[in-house]
């Protein structure tokens, strides 16, 4: 059934253009340009909050406890509010169909699973949920077997949605980081590929034990 | 499976415009806020200040200092990794808290982002993601170290990009 709908949706110039621009706007390659493309840019477009004097914000300086908690959690609102509205509407554009289309083929090579779990591996961006029951379906439906799920699962627990988490909760880090939210969210991306090869790579050395225990027990 | 027919019905009913959908998103971002970081960010504000008064901070982060150079990072750290343990917003927002009271520096908390991120919440994201999507029980003590495993390893990636691009002040 999953493909089915697969083959149903088409992926648009629209789902397309979402995608580059979701991407260059996180990745922060126009932040410190001259021009209009500047506006392009997640952090330019978040903005900065007026000062209450020379370089304090509304949270005033010295606070401490629980007071200055709550009004630094203040401060994060208009970034949650504005990254979650982006990403709810390059979503609806098709661009998390557009990225399918280029990770389904490279899905075996990159932690050996089948290209079928394409569409779950692309919800699995922005959701833990939905990826975790695609992932049971696939499996019942005999579209992967019980060691590519493991190892599937492996890729999709850690940084559990990374894009959605990064933004969520990771919400309090985001003004502090030196980094640009996109490269955090690559290098969450780059670990969640190396541990699921790890689950990966030991399955296949359980499997050439098991293999040379059971001839051992033959010879 | 009621899912997937759910996704094929939602094609079919009509399409929200994108004004609609940046408005929805954005209500997500502020319930978010709401429910999950503003309740992390008073917690962990409250705690690090009593860890601070009471010296606990200091104790257990000079203990922990030979454990947390190895990431470039002071003993004091290891109390967002330990708060990320049991949610990802609680981490996160320790290690806000570390940064303002001046116990880390900006680039010790990016180190601390992806981290907090990628082993946070570690026990409800087990049921949600490894109990559900129902995979054999003799992969999940393996599984549940992975995430462990790669946190470790973001770390030092994270330093080393740092170092690259001479942002590690």
């Amino acid at each position: 059934m999953a493909e089915q709908n697969q083959e149903k949706y088409k992926v648009t110039w629209k789902g397309w253009l979402a995608l580059i621009i979701l991407i260059i706007s996180f990745s922060g390659i126009f932040a410190k340009i001259d021009g209009p493309l500047r506006a392009l840019d997640f952090q330019v477009l978040t903005g900065d909050f007026g000062q209450v004097a020379k370089g304090v914000i509304f949270t005033g300086k010295g606070g401490t406890g629980a007071r200055d908690g709550f009004m630094f959690a203040l401060t994060l609102f208009p970034t949650l509010m504005f990254a979650l509205g982006c990403i709810q509407v390059a979503e609806s554009l098709g661009a998390l169909r557009a990225a399918e289309v280029l990770f389904r083929p490279i899905l075996r090579p990159l932690m050996g699973i089948p290209g079928a779990t394409g569409l779950a591996f692309v919800s699995s961006v922005t959701s833990s949920d939905v990826a975790a029951v695609m992932t049971k379906g696939l499996v019942e439906d005999k579209m992967m077997t019980e060691e590519e799920r493991a190892i599937f699962v492996a890729y999709q627990y850690a940084g559990s949605a990374p894009v959605t988490n990064t933004f969520g909760t990771g919400a309090a880090l985001l003004p502090i980081s030196v980094l640009p939210v996109g490269i955090i969210i690559a290098l969450i991306f780059v670990v969640k590929f190396m541990g699921a090869n790890l689950v990966r790579l030991y399955i296949r050395w359980q499997a050439g034990k098991n293999k040379a225990e059971g001839s051992a027990l033959h010879g | 499976m009621a899912n997937q027919t759910s996704t094929g019905m939602d094609l079919q009913k009509a399409k929200p415009s994108i004004v609609e959908e940046f408005v929805a998103g954005a209500k997500k971002g502020f319930y978010i806020g709401a429910e999950m970081i503003a309740p992390a960010m008073v917690m962990a504000y409250v705690l690090i200040q009593f860890l601070d008064i009471t010296g606990l901070m200091k104790i257990v982060g000079s203990l922990l200092e030979p454990v947390m150079a190895v990431f470039g990072l002071p003993g004091e750290a290891i109390f967002a990794l330990v708060a990320a343990f049991f949610a990802k917003a609680a981490g996160c927002a320790t290690a806000a808290t570390l940064y303002s009271k001046g116990v880390i520096t900006a680039a010790q908390a990016t180190i601390l982002f992806p981290a907090c991120v990628t082993m946070g919440t570690l026990i409800g994201h087990f049921v949600r993601i490894v109990i559900v999507s129902n995979v054999n029980k003799k992969w999940h003590p393996l599984l549940i170290c992975v995430p462990l495993v790669d946190a470790a390893v973001v770390m030092v990636l994270t330093r080393i990009v740092l170092n690259v691009m001479g942002l590690n002040g």
